[in-house]
């Protein structure tokens, strides 16, 4: 059964108590809900995930509407809720997916020629592209020492590493490394990191991939 | 679609702890209901028309900014606080060993009992004296209160709640001012001492220092599940202890090691007074989550969508500053924003005396940790890392 609410012009918590109500109620499957707040759009989806509910948010001119629909498997809903609360501890603990880092400006090494210099520079921004093309999200790259000359503003890199930031992914630099290399002026400085954080990532990571 | 094809025409919402009626026809009717709340009783209960109570209300950190962008800033030798890193009071040195410590702190009720209420606004008000490492002696109230709507025993109930914190934290409340509003407010303006070199900036952190947090995390998400009406009866207590507990024990028990800077812990949330702290200081933190405590119960409140609209707005003035080294579950960074009513203290000391601080105030039974660290990096960034 679908359920609609009108809840525009309550403030939190009334829409999420409300919205509760009829999500404890078995026999709704979906629940369409408009909101005028983009709080309690928010804590909607907090609700959802908490609920294992499905969510789709949308935007009217001058109010928001929220549809949370029940998964077709009832019977797994215990289940799956338990899995996931399992996984947020284990997070918690230790994993950090995979950090991919950075030493050099080049993928593996060549003969020492300038040509193989270049050719292995090539090589990186290769893998970089294809990272970024191939789906894979590593939690963050990171870069330290030659690495961080990917960096540079001007440089070959700036795109690709931008197009990672856009990801979502963390592209850090370690900022004594910066310094050395004469480029932290050129760095936005929420693109800094230190050694601390550096050890952190690399340590709680599942994988570490250094090319 | 129209708008009334949404609304749900029910009688079957009434809900513990809200006893008003929605399902009219139409969207007005639903905004109406809001501001009829009744208690069983007849009278109008006080949390019924506020928005946002406590630090809750809080203008955003970014909002503030650009307000005070424009603004002239006051300098004078005698003016040991500026206005730039958001201190928690002004201090202005008298003479060559007194100071005085000026703090103006209100909000709207956060409870239904107007005594309680009377009792946080003092106590977060207060608050600010000790975040300075002052002591409080004098305090004026401000109180606007809508007298049609609610009898005058209400107001004195607010004022008594009031003067008996500011006695309790052996001040005087030496008077106040009061108008009509429709929206009741009610809060002090604190004068508290200090020998000017003892003054607790938030900016005097050192490298290396560690971060000492006191109080429970927490009060932004369990006051919103008290106006849902799910706080069990410990639950309630353990809330309006927290909030009506001074900070004058903490700071007298911190004070016997030497605080390189202190704030205390209100409305831009944990993550924005250790950013200011830090910011402040020229320097970077990192912050343990493993080692903070919560409020019972907050978490799974927060995971179920009871977070305040005010650690949205933190978590957008702030998180720009912040790198979680690893997944946080989205209701414990919820909490880091959480914004605090009457918060614990926030203060940096040296490594070798934060153990000695922990045991001394462990000691006077006040629950304190070690939370982090300040260390040399991006002014005011943030590490936030789990054990």
């Amino acid at each position: 059964m679908k359920k609609s609410l009108d809840l525009r012009g309550l403030t939190c918590p009334e829409p999420v108590l409300r919205t509760k109500q009829l999500i404890d109620d078995a026999t709704v499957t979906c629940i369409e809900v408009l909101v005028d707040d983009e709080v309690n759009v928010q804590n909607l989806s907090r609700l959802a995930g908490s609920q294992n509910l499905s969510i789709l948010k949308e935007q009217a001119e001058n109010h928001f509407k929220v549809v949370l629909e029940r998964g077709n498997q009832e019977q797994s809903h215990q289940h799956v809720q338990t899995k996931s609360a399992v996984k947020a501890k284990s997070n918690l603990e230790n994993s950090t997916g995979t950090v991919i880092f950075i030493s050099r400006d080049t993928f593996g090494e060549g003969d020492h020629s300038e040509r193989a210099h270049d050719f292995s520079a090539h090589l990186l921004n290769l893998f970089l592209q294809t990272i970024c093309q191939s789906g894979h999200e590593p939690r963050a790259i990171l870069m330290v020492n030659g690495g961080v000359k990917l960096m540079d503003p001007d440089g070959p890199y700036i795109k690709v590493l931008n197009d990672l930031r856009d990801k979502g992914i963390e592209v850090l630099a370690c900022g004594l490394c910066l310094d050395f290399y004469g480029l932290k002026e050129k760095v936005q400085v929420e693109q800094v990191t230190n050694m601390f954080a550096i050890c952190e990532y690399l340590f709680s990571a599942d994988r570490i991939i250094s090319p | 679609m129209t708008t009334n094809d949404f609304i749900q025409h029910s009688n079957n919402d009434s809900n513990q702890g809200s006893s008003e009626k929605v399902g009219e026809k139409n969207a007005e009717a639903i905004e109406r209901v809001g501001s009829e709340i009744e208690q069983p009783s007849g009278e109008k209960r006080l949390t019924s028309n506020v928005k946002a109570g406590g630090c809750a209300a809080k203008l955003s950190a970014t909002e503030l900014k650009q307000i005070l962008a424009g603004l002239p800033k006051s300098k004078n030798p005698n003016l040991l606080t500026g206005i730039d890193n958001f201190e928690d009071a002004a201090v202005y040195k008298l003479s060559d060993d007194l100071a005085i410590i000026e703090s103006v702190d209100f909000f709207p009720p956060l409870v239904d009992d107007p005594y309680l209420y009377g009792q946080i606004a003092a106590c977060n008000a207060l608050s600010d004296i000790y975040a300075m490492g002052g002591k409080p002696i004098m305090a004026l109230a401000i109180f606007a209160f809508p007298t049609c709507d609610y009898p005058l025993s209400v107001a004195s109930e607010i004022l008594r709640g009031g003067a008996d914190q500011v006695a309790r934290a052996d001040a005087l409340l030496t008077g106040g001012h009061s108008i009509q509003s429709p929206e009741t407010v009610y809060g002090l303006s604190v004068t508290g001492l200090i020998h000017p070199d003892e003054v607790l900036t938030n900016s005097g952190a050192r490298a290396g220092d560690k971060i000492i947090m006191t109080k429970a995390l927490g009060t932004g998400v369990s006051l919103l599940a008290l106006k849902a009406a799910l706080l069990s009866q410990a639950e309630q207590g353990q809330l309006f202890s927290a909030l009506t507990t001074l900070n004058d024990r903490t700071l007298e028990v911190a004070r016997t090691v030497d605080i390189h800077a202190c704030t205390d812990v209100t409305g831009f949330g944990l993550i924005g007074h250790i950013h200011e702290m830090a910011k402040g200081s020229k320097l970077a933190a990192r912050m343990n989550v493993s080692a903070l405590r919560f409020l019972s119960s907050v978490l799974n409140f927060a995971k179920q969508g009871l977070v305040p609209a005010g650690a949205y707005s933190n978590r957008k003035s702030f998180e720009a500053s912040v790198s979680y080294i690893k997944d946080l579950p989205l209701e414990v960074s919820d909490l880091l924003y959480d914004p605090q009513t009457s918060g614990g203290l926030l203060f940096a000391v040296a490594e070798p005396d934060s153990q000695r601080v922990l045991r001394s105030l462990a000691d006077a039974g006040i629950e304190a940790t070690d939370i982090g660290q300040f260390i040399e990096g991006i002014p005011g960034h943030i590490d936030v890392v789990i054990n």
